[in-house]
């Protein structure tokens, strides 16, 4: 997700190709060429020009309506409601891709969420951080946690530091809990201590990208994988 | 004389402007791999097509005219299916066949995230930009891919 700013001007996308089953977006103000998954012009007359991220989380609809009550969904376009699949997951893993790095850590299509922190990447398969979160670990110098939340699908990464110091966190109990071992505080999905000598404070959060291996993988050449 | 290149020139054009539509048709094929040098070759074909392929089906449709008096049949028959592939292919140029493939949303509507139907499992996009938090279902992203919003007064592209 993107700003549609650049150099003081706004831009209107639309689809115009596809590069390796990632995207390729148009501006209808230049005619440049986007890829989606990095926000840069790759040829036209903005060639070079990076877009700006935009904040974002990818949350089940339960919890985000949680956490924003007040908030506005996007409604089905009445047109193609009967098109939207719920399943169309099932039928994009069963897709060839077009470019193969299976032997480089996961298979093709694995979902990773990919992490890059002062250009050192790194990927952390979906499934291992749903079921054994809390994941510590380093990236590019700076510890991390990634943390699935209460509805077991929702992940946020955050910089594990408390206090301007490395911070361990585990999960405590059946429940969903989280806990940090320095300070013994209690931590929530949206990584505010609610209890303890840290309560008030928010660990910052990272962003990260869901993404299938072969295409994380072919713009992040030097990734590194996390294995458990 | 004029006849004996007006044939080639009829081809050379008919040729030209199905080029300016199949070579980013056939190098941008959603399920296939492209290699970096062909991806530049089709966008590169793509900024002239539109261009190219007029000038040609016109050229073609000039060629028809001189030739159609004093051909036979079958000629003629060649000439009019040259023609109108030419025709065709020009079309094809100044249309986006990509958003017949992905439907892209240009105006989408909001509800209160109360008032709707989304299945509370459904994954979203979240933003929170200001005072305004937007949610895009995956389950609708997935299948139009981009859409341009503006939230909290900062213009964004959606994407998935």
């Amino acid at each position: 997700m993107w700003k549609r700013t650049a150099g003081g001007r706004e831009f209107h996308f639309y689809l115009a190709g596809i590069n390796n089953q990632n995207f390729l977006m148009r501006d209808r103000e230049t005619g440049s060429w986007w890829q989606q998954v990095t926000g840069e012009a790759i040829f036209g007359p903005l060639k070079g020009t990076r877009l700006e991220p935009v904040a974002m989380d990818e949350l089940t609809f339960s919890l985000w309506k949680q956490e924003a009550p007040a908030g506005l969904v996007m409604q089905p376009v009445a047109k193609y409601d009967k098109k939207y699949e719920s399943d169309w997951e099932k039928s994009v893993a069963k897709m060839p891709t077009p470019l193969d790095f299976s032997r480089e850590g996961f298979p093709n299509r694995e979902i990773i969420l990919g992490v890059e922190l002062d250009g050192t990447a790194r990927a952390y398969p979906q499934s291992t951080v749903w079921s054994a979160w809390p994941v510590q670990d380093r990236v590019g110098g700076a510890a991390i946690v990634l943390v699935t939340g209460p509805d077991g699908k929702s992940v946020r990464v955050f910089r594990a530091e408390v206090n301007a110091a490395a911070a361990e966190f585990f999960k405590k109990g059946e429940g969903w809990a989280l806990m940090d071992s320095s300070t013994g505080s209690e931590w929530n999905f949206q990584g505010c201590a609610t209890s303890g000598p840290a309560m008030g404070q928010c660990l910052p959060r990272v962003p990260y990208l869901k993404d299938y291996w072969f295409d994380w993988k072919n713009y992040h050449p030097a990734t590194s994988v996390y294995q458990h | 004389m004029l006849r004996r290149l007006a044939i080639p020139a009829f081809a050379l054009c008919c040729l030209a402007a199905l080029a300016a539509f199949f070579i980013p048709a056939v190098i941008i094929q959603p399920f296939k791999h492209q290699a970096p040098d062909r991806l530049l070759l089709a966008m590169q074909v793509k900024e002239y097509a539109p261009a190219v392929s007029l000038v040609a089906a016109g050229l073609a449709l000039l060629m028809l005219l001189l030739l159609w008096r004093r051909s036979q049949l079958w000629v003629r028959a060649l000439l009019a299916c040259g023609l109108l592939v030419s025709v065709a292919s020009a079309t094809m140029t100044r249309l986006n066949y990509f958003e017949w493939m992905f439907h892209p949303v240009t105006a989408g509507g909001f509800e209160a995230a109360g008032a709707s139907k989304l299945a509370g499992s459904e994954m979203v996009m979240a933003v929170h930009i200001g005072a305004d938090a937007r949610a895009y279902p995956i389950v609708q992203m997935a299948y139009h891919h981009a859409f341009n919003d503006t939230v909290g007064g900062v213009p964004i592209v959606v994407t998935y």
